[in-house]
């Protein structure tokens, strides 16, 4: 037997950025306990509903996707996903879905708690498999269910119809809370939050864009990590210092021709898709051992929140990525590979969201054209590790890194 | 017409809606295509449009896998296939609603899959009840008035809107009554059940509800056969040749059904008072109990433990897509409350894909054997 090699990482540097976006993640959680345990009511919220309505009243919330995505990373996803079977869940249903309603019986999981809701915020705006879940939630915990409905706008623009819905509805979720909770909105502190959250948006876009820089002066899988802070915090003021530290470190590590992507950069590729969060190692180290760096994914658009004013702020989440037509969400992407020279497009054919992989096929044949780069699909979830094949993977990432090499050759 | 006529009748038009839509075509009509789950059908009638169902067809994938990934429902599949081959030709356009996921990237693809025929975007609000929401459906309706007027031509009366209202709400006046005179019948087949329901997509609405009167009346005079055990339905859709063959030959009868294609279509009314266009978003707001439509009380729950009660049935039956996570979310509910209930439930997946029923055979032999 093989002598186990414990490696000796120094400390983390509490002054990095890592490790300040780290302590926000996870202090997210530790402040909705300590509400709880004060006996405040404590919300679980959708990924996409409008944070600024919790900051702005002071609710704590946690975000169950970011819960299943956490639990999923840390080996629990099929244990949870067959809790949810169980009680006669379809395993076609979105794995974070089948996580989170299987926490919401059980109450506890290792990998990851969170206090129990005494309310859900929920929006759609990423797909409406939202809905069911949250209903579900709502019934078997008998607790209130606030719902924004932001449609999937078929259009390129918001319409004022369109905002003007969103707009009443979210006045309509903040007098909810306000008489649920007995808490009160204050303009001046949600300008406050729209100001930290335009900050943290600020430097989220331009950290992420230096990825324009040959090579890349980040490794593509840390936005998967620090995206969990832009979700849930973006409109605290350690966010927006957090972002404003991994900006400068990007741009530092540019100066001194060094990067967090620990390999040769001989390939840049973007992402498509949520990650796989049960094979995340697998996944990067796949690209890694080819010196293939993933410097974009929609996340680094995705999050740019930045909005002069309330009806402004209501249009951003309209936009979001899954709320909008394949021409729009193709345009974003042609920009975010024209911009990092982007090489080749991988795509995660992600059986938890169909809306994200159902016109995926199409979208990304066109991307490839616009871009004249390869596209290379895999099929995988974001968070039950049944429905991914190591082989299958690593075959399709070599035959894209394949064309790649040849395009490089006659290029 | 005799009832096995009538009956003979709607079994044609429901096996071949290409010869109906010849059949209009070559009268000069326009027709426009309705995808699942609802649209609003009175809009196109009123513009002397036909609305015609496409709901997708039993058969097997090959040219829609250029656009989808095996997991998204094979509805939505089979009509982008369908599109694809050519089924649809002569439509002058498709109102696609995106009430679900796959609805949504149905629309996106079917620019892309079938550009000969234009896709009309139908936005209805999840949100419904609240009086905002009026608004935002208005504003999506008269969108479809305006992206069906550059497709065909046709123009919009709101006065003649009023009369087609008239029409849809006589016609679901007579397919509520349709479902107990049936349940009174026990030798009406589900193969005979389902044509009527699907042939309602094929049809002129005014053309079908004649029809369907002349039927009532020919059972009010027919004698009942005997007993068979009775069932209520439920899921998106419950079509399938190689099921409702099934359903006869162990003597299930369906008495009562929550099926998406079938009774969700007619249980409200557009209200009377208003204007016709307000009146019809109205009826949007007042609909309920449906998988695709924002359920916090889960009421749909309810109101099939209740379906299946007051219908005296002795069992529920979820016909269920395979995909289709609307239904797949509510399954687990559904299955508690009927077990709360003392009601069997089984739950047979069904796919439009589908060549081989025997799990579901095995499924209701168990079942009958039970009951």
């Amino acid at each position: 037997m093989a002598e186990e090699i414990k490696k000796h990482r120094p400390p983390p540097d509490p002054n990095s950025a890592k490790y300040k976006l780290g302590q926000i993640a996870a202090k997210a959680y530790s402040d909705a306990q300590a509400a709880k345990d004060r006996g405040e009511p404590v919300g679980w919220c959708a990924s996409n509903f409008p944070v600024e309505i919790p900051e702005t009243l002071g609710l704590a919330v946690v975000y169950p996707e970011n819960q299943a995505a956490g639990i999923a990373a840390r080996g629990g996803g099929a244990r949870l996903c067959e809790e949810a079977e169980g009680d006669g869940y379809s395993n076609d249903i979105c794995a974070y879905a089948r996580i989170s309603l299987a926490y919401a019986k059980l109450k506890s999981a290792p990998e990851q708690d969170v206090p129990m809701p005494d309310f859900v915020l929920c929006c759609n705006n990423i797909c409406n498999c939202m809905i069911k879940w949250y209903e579900n939630l709502a019934r078997e915990l008998n607790i209130p269910m606030i719902m924004i409905d932001i449609p999937f706008n078929p259009d390129y623009e918001v319409s004022d119809e369109q905002l003007a819905y969103v707009r009443a509805q979210f006045w309509d979720a903040i007098h909810q809370l306000e008489k649920l909770t007995g808490k009160k909105w204050s303009d001046e502190k949600y300008k406050e939050v729209m100001e930290y959250s335009g900050r943290t948006s600020r430097a989220w876009l331009a950290a992420t864009a230096t990825a324009r820089y040959t090579p890349s002066p980040f490794n593509g899988f840390d936005l998967l990590n620090h995206m969990a802070v832009m979700v849930t915090a973006r409109g605290k003021k350690e966010a927006a210092e957090a972002m404003e530290t991994l900006l400068k470190e990007y741009e530092d590590n540019h100066e001194k021709g060094v990067s967090t992507f620990r390999a040769e950069e001989k390939y840049r590729i973007m992402f498509e898709g949520i990650a796989c969060w049960p094979w995340l190692r697998v996944t990067s180290t796949g690209l890694k051992s080819r010196g293939i760096n993933m410097v974009t994914t929609i996340y680094a658009d995705a999050f740019g929140f930045i909005y002069k004013d309330f009806d402004d702020m209501c249009r951003a989440y309209c936009k979001v990525p899954n709320a909008i037509n394949l021409e729009f969400s193709r345009d974003k992407r042609v920009k975010l590979c024209k911009d990092n020279h982007v090489e080749g497009l991988l795509v995660h054919t992600n059986r938890s969201c169909k809306l994200w992989s159902g016109f995926m096929y199409e979208m990304s044949r066109q991307i490839g054209e616009a871009c004249d780069i390869p596209v290379a699909s895999f099929d995988g979830d974001q968070a039950d590790p049944r429905n991914f094949s190591e082989a299958q993977y690593d075959t399709r990432v070599q035959g894209l890194m394949e064309i790649m090499e040849a395009n490089k050759e006659v290029g | 017409m005799n009832t096995q006529e009538i009956l003979n009748r709607f079994e044609t038009v429901a096996r071949d809606p290409a010869g109906q839509k010849d059949k209009y075509l070559a009268a000069g009509k326009k027709v426009v295509l309705m995808a699942p789950v609802y649209c609003p059908e009175e809009i196109v009638h009123a513009m002397g449009l036909v609305p015609m169902g496409a709901w997708g067809g039993d058969m097997e994938l090959r040219d829609a896998k250029q656009y989808f990934p095996a997991f998204i429902c094979s509805i939505v599949q089979s009509i982008v296939e369908l599109g694809m081959r050519g089924a649809y030709e002569g439509a002058s356009a498709i109102v696609i609603p995106s009430l679900c996921d796959s609805l949504k990237v149905l629309g996106q693809n079917w620019k892309y899959a079938v550009p000969s025929i234009p896709f009309i975007p139908m936005t209805w609000p999840q949100n419904r009840k609240p009086d905002y929401a009026l608004d935002f459906t208005l504003a999506g309706l008269r969108r479809v008035i305006r992206d069906l007027e550059a497709a065909t031509g046709a123009t919009f009366d709101e006065s003649k809107l009023a009369a087609s209202i008239r029409v849809y709400n006589e016609h679901n006046a007579a397919m509520r009554d349709l479902v107990p005179a049936l349940a009174a019948h026990p030798e009406i087949t589900a193969a005979q059940r389902s044509a009527v329901f699907k042939s309602a997509w094929f049809m002129l609405k005014e053309e079908h509800t004649a029809l369907v009167r002349e039927l009532l009346s020919g059972l009010a005079a027919a004698s009942p056969a005997a007993a068979k055990c009775p069932v209520t339905v439920t899921g998106i859709l419950a079509d399938a040749p190689g099921l409702t063959a099934l359903l006869d030959e162990y003597g299930f009868q369906i008495v009562a059904d929550d099926v998406a294609a079938e009774s969700r279509q007619y249980r409200t009314d557009t209200p009377e008072d208003g204007e016709p266009l307000t009146r019809l978003a109205r009826k949007f707001q007042a609909m309920d109990c449906c998988s695709v439509l924002y359920d916090p009380d889960k009421k749909r729950v309810e109101h099939i433990v209740a379906l299946a009660k007051n219908s005296g049935s002795r069992a529920v039956i979820m016909a269920q897509t395979k995909f289709c996570d609307p239904e797949e979310f509510d399954y687990p509910l559904i299955r508690r409350a009927c077990e709360d209930a003392g009601l069997p439930l089984i739950q047979i997946e069904v796919d439009r894909q589908m060549v081989n029923y025997e799990q579901a055979r095995t499924m209701l032999e168990t079942l009958r054997e039970a009951l």
